[in-house]
């Protein structure tokens, strides 16, 4: 599904033409393929106040090869190679005055940023500290690194990550997936890591590589999306789609070397059919990904029990089941598992004729958060994904209007792929994920909906 | 008694154009004279023909009928000649006899002679029958006889009864029913040079009082025993009376029932049970 | 060598939703639906480029393209290329006898996996150039010179342009396998009304498997079909009652559209292995092959009915095997028409017939009617005559493991020819 007006946007006669009336210039966004380099161009380490993050990150990114470049000055000469990525740690602030160091490293710094660079800020939860100059200070990086997400262009992003006292160990995943191209149409968006104990180094090209993974609705669309990239990732993918459309679930299953189950996630026995074939046939599963979901649109006035009563059972009763069928079967869910469940932009900010849909795309946050701790304890984590506008078979039906409106309303002013789904997906399933936990990442472009 | 021994098989067109031409006027006795002819061998092309109109699988032996092609000119021949008392055209093939002593191979030359005798009374007419004798090697290995009926004709003073009828079974369970196209006759005529009018086309049946083209006798006799390839004696008899025309195109049916090592057998109308042929068939 | 066999096992199956002739599938060919419901049991055991031991199917209506059908459906296939495949065909029985032919291999050690299936279009049916036209292009074909040739050119008539249309009548006796039934229904005077409540039964049974999810692991749809496209789940007495019989004539004419299965398009495939190959791969064994066996009847001359020879290969399977014919837990009788089944079944309980015709002492018995077909059969999924065997051995292996460890199910095809093949499986 081509953007026709992405590649207008960036033709030489639309580059004058949408420049010359000030219409929005959405960017090719780097997206992550195979073998390529974390980023593309040097990345440069700053902080506010004493961080202690500044020499562990610094570590990070020349083991990924990554070449670190000192701080911007803010009269610095322009020559030299343009920054993929600019990394503040602000784990030092004490109170609202820090925040100045911020802004001076920051300015200098996105001048030379390159297309598709990347802003990474990370600081300590605003929740941790008993001083309010200091929460105020914490809380206040909220504000600044979403309207940066905001006023970058060129398909740059930027995004904060809370690395509490005691978990720097959990902060290399999410690390190379906001610097990577994986996190293409992650934007303005603040994750929570948390300690946990990590696995040695997984192989950086194949991180799922023996993993299971079974992955619900993989049919098409997203699900299908999610099956190949997880599949490029190592995982041997079990597909699961409703026996309706075991056609392409059959044609998916086969394109990824995985395994086609056709199954309605809504019958009673689905939850112990899945478990009891994941233990016979795969030893166990790694990695569930409850993809699986389906509109049912109307307004709520006009909604019959049908509509309602469907999209709750797919979207949200059926992940529970299933959920708790793999809890319960011995053997069945790995102690390490990953569960990621999707959930949407319409859960978090509402949307206008989807009160079912969007109630069960919340109860899925819920879900997440409640289980999250259970969770941690076995080793194991639950998150959830809420996609934005993405462009598929689905919206490729919406009206010519609608469809145009609702893929610019982001910062980046463009729909995401499923692409982009799957990988923020195949990050959360990795090993080296443990520390993301009970989190909702959102791969909206920073919509303004629901922001 | 004569016996005159043809280099070459006699020209069937214009042995049927002569018949029609001195059809009228015959009588008397029938005449003491047989047609031979010696050394005959089967054009392997005219044998895979045959076998294909009647449904024959094409073998290194011969279908049992398939020594009736060869004698069959000579039989024209002579009831061509000027003292045959009958008049070809309009003859029809009431009954058919075949003794098969062995197999006969396809590449085995072969001694063919034929003779015309007892010509008897029918309630409709008079019959003859022609006979052949088929020898391999100087034995005899196949002998025919091929009873006609001239409707109408008289048959001399103290000429016995005519013996058509063959008796078989009631046959009452169908195994087979057969589509007969419409050219049956024209394709039977092709590969057995049998032109007679009555099998060609509607128009020149219709001339000897036929609504439409018929199967030659010899054509549903040997789609029968093309039916029971495989399961018939070596030394074979087989005995067929035919009854009513097989009007073209037709469907019919085939009964078959095993009786004292061999068969009885039954061609109908499908629709309406008219009996076409009934035979039987027995080890000899 | 091996020193002994084993019994091969039956790791699953696919098929494609089975369409009526000139319905879903009315563009497909034999080896675009073979090799979709191979690909269909690939993605449902993970064999994407494994080398199985060999494939073996057949279609019983072929083209002249249809040469070496199976083994190009594997190489259109996902399964490795370096699979071996060949084709069999035993009229209606072709689906199961390729799978006793893979099976037997599998005992004898000379394989360790394999695929068994069976395809078969009525809607892309063959159709033949008139056999006049044909020798006359054979001889234009042969022809040395251009003389010649047009010489031969020249023996071509316009009424040769007919083509020969298949039709679906036995060579030998030139009646349709209907017709052939409806004798057979006539001797064994079998009545209209239980032909149709056979026919409702397996319509409902059918639709009640597949409302249960039973076929989710059996079935893969196909070019938008997702359920048999002749089954009738609101199929009743009543309905049938109104159909006009088709076969047989008089009194005897009991034989609808209704209680015969149509013409139909489909194809089926099942995974056998050894119990090692399978272990080795983690895939579960469903049941066992045990025994197979075939018989014929002479239809022609004999007086015995063209769909009766099953009723001949059941004895002597169970003689072999020492069982009765009461000692199975499931009963797979192929419904070619519901005449079929209870001819068949009349048959076995008849002291005559099994004295007489099979040399038995005793009947073999009745068996017990809720057994029998209990997944649907034929007149409700229809009949592309190779696919058949391997529907009903998936369906009878997931029905067997269901149950349960030491089950037996029996399998009675009846084919073209006057020709059956039966089999025993055992979970």
């Amino acid at each position: 599904m081509s953007d026709w007006y992405r590649d207008f946007a960036n033709s030489g006669f639309g580059t004058t033409i949408t420049k010359q009336l000030g219409l929005p210039r959405p960017a090719q966004l780097r997206r992550y393929e195979p073998g390529q380099p974390l980023l593309p161009g040097p990345a440069v380490v700053g902080s506010a106040g004493e961080g202690r993050l500044r020499d562990e990150v610094t570590g990070l990114l020349r083991d990924a090869g990554v070449t670190v470049v000192s701080p911007v000055a803010a009269d610095g000469s322009t020559d030299g190679e343009r920054l993929a990525a600019v990394l503040l740690d602000a784990t030092g602030l004490t109170g609202p005055a820090d925040l100045a160091a911020a802004h001076d490293f920051l300015a200098p710094a996105l001048k030379r940023l390159r297309p598709s660079g990347r802003v990474l800020v990370l600081a300590d939860p605003p929740t941790g500290t008993s001083s309010p100059a200091q929460a105020a200070a914490r809380q206040a990086l909220e504000g600044l690194v979403r309207s940066l997400a905001k006023e970058l262009r060129s398909g740059s992003t930027a995004n904060l990550v809370h690395v509490p006292l005691g978990a720097e160990g959990s902060l290399a995943s999410p690390l190379r997936f906001f610097l990577s191209g994986r996190s293409a149409y992650v934007d303005g968006q603040v994750l929570a890591v948390t300690a946990a104990e990590l696995p040695s180094a997984a192989d950086a090209e194949q991180p799922l590589a023996g993993k299971v993974a079974v992955v619900t609705g993989a049919a098409r669309g997203i699900g299908a999306a999610i099956a190949r990239v997880l599949a490029r990732d190592g995982a041997h993918v079990v597909a699961v789609d409703v026996p309706a459309a075991g056609e392409q679930l059959a044609q998916v299953a086969n394109e990824v070397g995985g395994t086609a189950v056709a199954l309605d996630i809504t019958g009673d026995d689905a939850g112990p059919r899945l478990a009891a074939q994941l233990v016979a046939r795969h030893g166990g599963v790694d990695v569930v990904v409850h993809n699986a979901g389906i509109t049912r649109d109307k307004l709520l006035v006009n909604m019959d029990a049908a509509r309602w009563n469907s999209v709750m059972a797919v979207n949200l009763q059926a992940q529970l089941d299933l959920t708790q069928a793999l809890l319960a079967t011995d053997g069945a869910l790995k102690p390490d598992a990953r569960v990621v469940c999707v959930s949407s932009q319409s859960g978090i900010a509402g949307n206008r004729g989807q009160t079912n849909y969007a109630a069960s795309k919340a109860g899925v946050i819920g879900m997440v958060r409640s289980w999250a701790p259970e969770f941690a304890e076995r080793g194991a984590t639950i998150n959830a994904v809420a996609p934005g506008f993405i462009v598929t078979e689905m919206t490729a039906k919406m009206p010519l209007g609608t469809r145009e409106v609702g893929s610019r309303l982001n910062s980046l002013q463009q729909g995401g792929l499923p692409v982009d789904v799957a990988e923020t997906i195949a990050w959360l399933a990795q090993p080296g994920s443990a520390g993301v936990n009970g989190q909702v990442v959102r791969v909206c472009g920073q919509s303004l909906l629901g922001a | 008694m004569t016996r005159t021994v043809l280099d070459a098989p006699p020209a069937m067109p214009a042995l049927f154009a002569r018949a029609a031409l001195t059809a009228r006027g015959r009588g008397g006795d029938l005449p003491d004279t047989r047609l031979a002819r010696l050394g005959v061998e089967v054009d392997p092309a005219s044998l895979a023909a045959y076998s294909r109109v009647c449904g024959f699988p094409l073998a290194d032996s011969l279908p049992v009928t398939y020594p009736h092609l060869l004698a069959f000119p000579l039989q024209v021949a002579l009831m061509t000649e000027r003292e045959f008392p009958l008049a070809l055209p309009g003859l029809v093939h009431v009954r058919n006899q075949v003794d098969q002593l062995r197999p006969i191979g396809a590449g085995e030359a072969l001694d063919v002679e034929v003779w015309a005798e007892r010509l008897a009374a029918h309630v409709r007419g008079a019959t003859v029958d022609l006979c052949a004798s088929v020898a391999a090697g100087g034995a005899e290995v196949w002998r025919s006889r091929s009873t006609y009926l001239a409707r109408g004709a008289t048959a001399p003073e103290g000429a016995p009864e005519a013996d058509v009828g063959v008796s078989v079974g009631a046959l009452d369970r169908v195994s087979a029913q057969w589509r007969v196209p419409g050219d049956t006759g024209r394709r039977y005529a092709a590969v057995s040079g049998d032109m007679n009018p009555i099998h060609l086309t509607g128009v020149t049946a219709k001339a000897f009082g036929f609504k439409r083209a018929i199967a030659h006798g010899m054509w549903v006799k040997g789609r029968t025993l093309a039916a029971l390839a495989g399961r018939l004696p070596d030394a074979v008899s087989v005995d067929v009376a035919f009854r009513k025309p097989l009007l073209l195109p037709g469907t019919v049916t085939l009964s078959t029932e095993p009786v004292e090592g061999g068969w009885d057998v039954a061609v109908r109308n499908a629709k309406a049970g008219t009996e076409h042929l009934l035979g039987t068939i027995r080890p000899s | 060598m091996a020193p002994q066999t084993r019994k091969a096992a039956i790791v699953g199956g696919n098929r494609i939703p089975f369409a009526r002739s000139n319905g879903a599938y009315a563009r497909a060919s034999n080896q675009d639906m073979l090799t979709a419901t191979l690909d269909g049991l690939v993605a449902r055991f993970g064999l994407q480029g494994q080398q199985v031991g060999e494939v073996v199917a057949g279609a019983v209506l072929k083209h002249a393209r249809d040469f070496n059908l199976t083994r190009e459906s594997v190489l259109g296939s996902r399964l490795s290329a370096a699979t071996p495949a060949y084709d069999v065909q035993q009229a209606c029985g072709t689906g199961l006898e390729a799978a006793v032919l893979v099976a037997n291999k599998i005992a004898l050690g000379q394989l360790e996996s394999g695929i068994a299936g069976g395809v078969d279009t009525t809607s892309d049916a063959p159709m033949a150039l008139n056999e006049d036209m044909r020798r006359a292009l054979l001889a234009v074909n042969s022809a040395k010179t251009l003389q010649q040739r047009l010489k031969a050119l020249s023996g071509i008539r316009p009424g040769q342009l007919v083509p020969e249309v298949p039709r679906n009548a036995e060579p030998r006796t030139g009646l349709a396998m209907g017709d052939h039934a409806a004798i057979t229904a006539a001797e064994w005077e079998i009545g209209r009304e239980e032909q149709d409540e056979l026919t409702v039964r397996s319509h409902q049974a059918l639709a009640a498997a597949y409302d249960r999810g039973f076929f989710d692991d059996l079935v893969t749809p196909f070019l938008g079909l997702t359920r048999d496209q002749n089954l009738r789940p609101d199929s009743s007495l009543e309905k049938l009652a109104r159909l006009k019989p088709v076969f047989g004539q008089g009194a005897d004419a009991t034989m609808t559209a209704g209680n015969s299965t149509p013409l139909t398009d489909g194809a089926s495939a099942v995974l056998l292995a050894s119990d090692e190959w399978a272990a080795e791969h983690d895939l579960p064994v469903l049941a066992h092959l045990v025994d197979a066996q075939t018989a014929a009847v002479d239809y022609v001359h004999g007086g015995e009915g063209l769909l009766m020879a099953p009723a001949y290969a059941v004895p002597v399977l169970l003689a072999r095997n020492e069982l009765t014919l009461q000692d199975f837990d499931f009963y797979e009788v192929h419904e070619a028409f519901a005449s079929t089944v209870l001819a068949t079944m009349k048959a076995w309980e008849d002291p005559a017939f099994c004295k007489d015709k099979l040399g038995l002492d005793a009947p073999l018995g009745s068996i017990d009617r809720a057994k029998l077909n209990v997944h649907g059969s034929s007149l409700a999924a229809g009949h592309p005559f190779a696919a058949t065997g391997g529907r009903i051995i998936a369906t009878l292996a997931k029905a067997l493991h269901e149950a349960g460890p030491g089950k037996r199910g029996l399998i009675s095809i009846c084919a073209a020819g006057g020709q059956g093949v039966v089999a025993i499986l055992e979970s």
